[in-house]
C-alpha cells in the first residue's frame, strides 16, 4: 500500500512538472514570431519592417522575461503573395503552414493581408494552436468564426481597423461633409474583394438611411486600371462626393484619372497608394483635395497619439527617410503594436503557452502606436474617436502637397476645405 | 453621355490596337507567336522608369533607348531562344511564355511591385472635345496609334526589308529560293514587334501603373485582339480593338466594370468557334482550301 501511495506521489509530480514544462522554454532559447504576410505589397512590406523594429527595441531592453530568465525574440516571415491578382488561396496556406512547420512559431504576428485567406487560415490556426493576431484583413466574419467556435478558434485576434470600423469612420466623416457643405449625392467604387464590398455595403446602407442618395455602386477586380467608365457615370449622376475604397497598387491612378475628366465630385475614401507622404510626388500632385482615411495612426503620425509620432520618426531613422515617406495608411502602425502586444501576453502569462497567452492577450490594455489597446470579446480590437479610450483611425486631406489631418475631431489639426474643381451646395 | 461613351470607346480602342499591334506584326510576318510580348511590354515600362528616375535621362532619349533595348532583346531572344524551335509551334509558345513568365517573376522578385513605378504623363491637362474633357494622354494614345498604323503600312510597303518581310509571310520558301535570309528577317520581325510593344508601353502605362500584372493582361489583350481580328491583318487588328474597346466601354457603362475582362476571353472562344480565321483573316481559310 506504501508502495502505491509512493507511487501515485511520483506519478502526481510528474504530470505536475511535465504540465508546468509545457510552454516553458529553456535557458536562451529564443521565442520565435512568425510573420507570413503579403510581403510584396506595401502594407506587408511596411508591416515587416515594423515588426523588425518593435523586435529590435525589445531585444535591446532584454526580450521577454519569464521567471528568472529573459528571451530574445526571433522573428521569421514568408511572403504569402495574397495581395497579388490570380494567386490561388491555397498557396497562401501553404506558405503559412511551411512557416509553422518550419519554424515552429510560439506566436504569429501581422498575418493575412486577404480576408478570403484569413478565414482559411484560422483553421489552420485552430489545428497548431497558435495565439495570432492579424494586423491587416478586415473581414468581421472573423469575429463570427471567433464568437460562434471560441474553443476552435480562440487564437485569433485581430487590433488592426475591421471593415465595420472603416464604415463607421466613412460615415461619420459624410455626416460632417453632408452638414458641412450640404452634400447628399454619393457615388460607391470598390474593389471586389470581402473586405471592400462589406465596407461599401456597410457606408451604402448608412447613406439610404440617413437621406443621401446613393446614384452608383461600381466594383472593380484585382489590378483594374481603368476607372474611366465610373468616371464617366459619377459625372453623368452629377454625384457630389465619389467614395472609393481600393488597397490594390492600380487604384492611385483613380485620382489621376478624375482630374484629367474633371469630376468635380469630392473624393473620400480609401485609397491605399494615395496614404504615403510621397503620394504627392509620384501622382503628380492630382490627388489635391482628397479625403483619405489612414485606418490607423502611425504611418500619419498626429499630435495627440504621442506614440505615432515617435514611431513615425524610429521608422524613418531606422530605414531611411525614403522608407518612411512611403509607409501605408494600413498595417505597420498595429503589426508595431502586434510585437509589444504579444510579447506582453507573453511576460503576463509567463508562459509560451497557447492557452495562457490567449487569456493574457483577452486581458491586454496597453497604449500604443494606434491609441489605447483592448480587445472586445470576439478578440478584435476597440476602435473609436478618443485615442485615450480606444484605438484610432484618422483622415487627413492633400493640400498642396500636406497631409492635414482633419478627422476625428480629437486629433484634428485642420478642417476639411473644397477644392477648387468642387463647388459646395449651400 | 453618348459623346463620353464615343470618345473614350474610340481612344480605348486605339488602347488595345497599340498594346496588341507588335505581337500580330510578329506573328504575321514570320509566324512566330512571342507569348513573352506581355513581360516585353512591362520590361520597357521597368526600363523607361529607371532611366527616368534612378539615371535622371530626358524624357524623349529616355524612350529613344527604351524602344533601342526593347528591339535588342527581342533580336537576342530570336537566335537564342526561337531558332532553336522555329517552326514547332507549341515549343514556340512554350519558349516564349516560359521567357516571359521568369522576366515578369524576376521582376517581383526585385521588389517592382508597389504604386510607386508610375510613368509621369507626357503632357499633364485635357481638353473639350464636343464638350466632355479628354485628357492629353489619351490624345496622345491616339496619335502615336494612328502613327504606328501609318508607319508599319509605309515599311512593309515601300522599304526593301518591309517587302522582304511580306515574302516571307506570303511563301517562306519561295523567298527563300529568291535569296532572302528568312531567319534574319524572322529575328528583324521579333525585334521590331519588342520595339512596338515598347512604343505601347510609352504612352499606355502613364495612364495607369506599372505592374506585373500588367504584362499578363497585355498578353491576353494581344491575343484576343490578333484572334478576333484575324492575327495576320493589319485591318483585322483595327477592326477587332474597335469592336472589343466599344464593348468593353458599354459593358462597363452599363452592366459592371467587373465584366469587361470577360469580355476577352469570350471574344476568344466565340471567334474560335465561328470564324477560326479571324473576322478578316485568312490563316485557317487557306489551310482548309489546301
Amino acid at each position: 500500500m506504501k508502495i502505491f501511495k509512493v507511487y501515485a506521489i511520483l506519478s502526481f509530480i510528474l504530470l505536475l512538472v511535465s504540465g508546468a514544462s509545457y510552454g516553458q522554454l529553456k535557458e536562451g532559447e529564443p521565442i520565435v514570431f512568425g510573420v507570413p504576410t503579403a510581403l510584396g505589397s506595401i502594407e506587408g512590406r511596411d508591416s515587416w519592417m515594423s515588426v523588425q523594429m518593435a523586435v529590435e527595441e525589445i531585444n535591446k531592453k532584454g526580450g521577454i522575461r519569464i521567471g528568472t530568465r529573459r528571451h530574445e525574440i526571433r522573428a521569421y516571415a514568408i511572403d504569402t503573395r495574397e495581395h497579388e491578382p490570380g494567386i490561388p488561396l491555397h498557396d497562401a496556406l501553404i506558405a503559412q503552414e511551411k512557416l509553422i512547420l518550419e519554424r515552429k512559431p510560439h506566436a504569429i504576428v501581422v498575418g493575412n493581408f486577404r480576408s478570403e485567406v484569413l478565414l482559411s487560415t484560422m483553421d489552420l490556426i485552430a489545428k497548431h494552436r497558435i495565439p495570432y493576431i492579424c494586423s491587416i484583413a478586415m473581414t468581421p466574419l472573423m469575429q463570427k468564426k471567433v464568437t460562434e467556435d471560441y474553443e476552435k478558434y480562440k487564437y485569433t485576434f485581430r487590433n488592426a481597423l475591421n471593415a465595420p470600423y472603416l464604415s463607421m469612420y466613412l460615415s461619420k466623416l459624410m455626416e460632417f461633409i453632408g452638414k458641412e457643405f450640404g452634400f447628399t449625392k454619393a457615388y460607391i467604387v470598390v474593389q471586389d474583394t470581402l473586405w471592400a464590398t462589406a465596407t461599401g455595403s456597410g457606408l451604402e446602407k448608412w447613406f439610404k438611411e440617413n437621406k443621401w442618395e446613393v446614384v452608383g455602386f461600381d466594383k472593380y477586380p484585382l489590378g483594374a486600371s481603368d476607372f474611366s467608365s465610373t468616371l464617366m457615370k459619377v459625372r453623368a449622376t452629377k454625384a457630389d462626393v465619389i467614395v472609393p475604397i481600393f488597397d490594390m497598387p492600380q487604384s492611385g491612378i483613380l485620382l489621376k484619372q478624375a482630374r484629367a475628366m474633371k469630376i468635380e465630385a469630392l473624393p473620400v475614401g480609401f485609397i491605399s497608394p494615395i496614404a504615403p507622404e510621397n503620394a504627392w510626388d509620384v501622382f503628380e500632385g492630382e490627388v489635391e483635395g482628397f479625403v483619405n482615411l489612414v485606418f490607423e495612426v502611425g504611418p500619419l503620425p498626429v499630435k495627440a497619439v504621442p506614440k505615432s509620432i515617435e514611431y513615425n520618426r524610429n521608422f524613418g531613422l531606422r530605414w531611411g527617410e525614403a522608407a518612411r515617406k512611403s509607409l501605408s495608411g494600413h498595417g505597420p502602425g498595429p503589426s508595431y503594436d502586434a510585437v509589444y502586444i504579444m510579447a506582453d501576453a507573453i511576460q503576463r502569462a509567463q508562459s509560451v503557452d497557447p492557452d495562457a497567452v490567449v487569456k493574457a492577450l483577452e486581458a491586454t490594455d496597453m497604449h500604443g502606436v494606434v491609441g489605447r489597446i483592448r480587445f472586445a470579446k470576439d478578440h478584435q480590437v476597440v476602435y473609436g474617436l478618443d485615442p485615450k479610450e480606444s484605438a484610432i483611425g484618422a483622415a487627413f486631406q492633400w493640400r498642396k502637397g500636406k497631409r492635414v489631418v482633419v478627422f476625428p475631431d480629437v486629433v484634428a489639426e485642420g478642417k476639411i476645405e473644397l477644392p477648387p474643381y468642387v463647388k459646395p451646395k449651400k | 453621355m453618348i459623346t463620353g461613351i464615343i470618345i473614350y470607346g474610340l481612344v480605348n480602342s486605339f488602347i488595345l490596337a497599340l498594346v496588341a499591334m507588335g505581337f500580330s506584326f510578329t506573328f504575321g510576318i514570320s509566324g512566330v507567336a512571342n507569348f513573352a510580348y506581355g513581360a516585353l511590354y512591362v520590361l520597357s515600362g521597368y526600363l523607361i522608369w529607371i532611366f527616368l528616375n534612378w539615371l535622371k535621362i530626358p524624357f524623349v532619349l529616355a524612350s529613344l533607348l527604351t524602344i533601342l533595348l526593347s528591339a535588342l532583346f527581342g533580336y537576342v531572344t530570336y537566335y537564342a531562344v526561337l531558332l532553336r524551335v522555329r517552326g514547332i509551334v507549341l515549343s514556340e509558345v512554350t519558349a516564349t511564355f516560359a521567357l516571359g513568365v521568369g522576366l515578369l517573376e524576376f521582376f517581383r522578385w526585385l521588389g517592382f511591385v508597389t504604386y510607386e513605378f508610375s510613368l509621369p504623363s507626357i503632357k499633364k491637362g485635357s481638353i473639350s472635345i464636343l464638350g466632355f474633357p479628354l485628357d492629353y494622354q489619351r490624345l496622345f494614345v491616339v496619335i502615336a496609334g494612328l502613327g504606328l498604323f501609318i508607319f508599319i503600312y509605309w515599311f512593309t510597303h515601300y522599304t526593301r526589308i518591309g517587302l522582304s518581310l511580306r515574302g516571307i509571310a506570303q511563301n517562306e520558301r519561295t523567298a527563300i529560293s529568291l535569296g532572302i535570309n528568312a531567319n534574319r528577317l524572322a529575328a528583324i520581325s521579333v525585334a521590331l514587334g519588342s520595339a512596338f510593344a515598347a512604343v505601347a508601353a510609352i504612352f499606355v502605362l502613364p495612364l495607369g501603373i506599372i505592374s506585373i500584372n500588367t504584362g499578363y493582361e497585355a498578353l491576353l489583350i494581344a491575343i484576343a485582339v490578333g484572334i478576333v481580328g484575324g492575327l495576320e491583318s493589319l485591318s483585322g487588328i483595327i477592326l477587332a480593338s474597335l469592336i472589343l474597346g466599344f464593348v468593353q466601354v458599354l459593358v462597363g457603362f452599363y452592366l459592371s466594370p467587373d465584366w469587361i475582362m470577360v469580355i476577352y476571353l469570350l471574344a476568344i472562344i466565340l471567334i474560335l468557334v465561328f470564324m477560326p480565321s479571324g473576322l478578316l483573316g485568312k490563316f485557317k481559310e487557306l489551310e482548309e482550301r489546301v
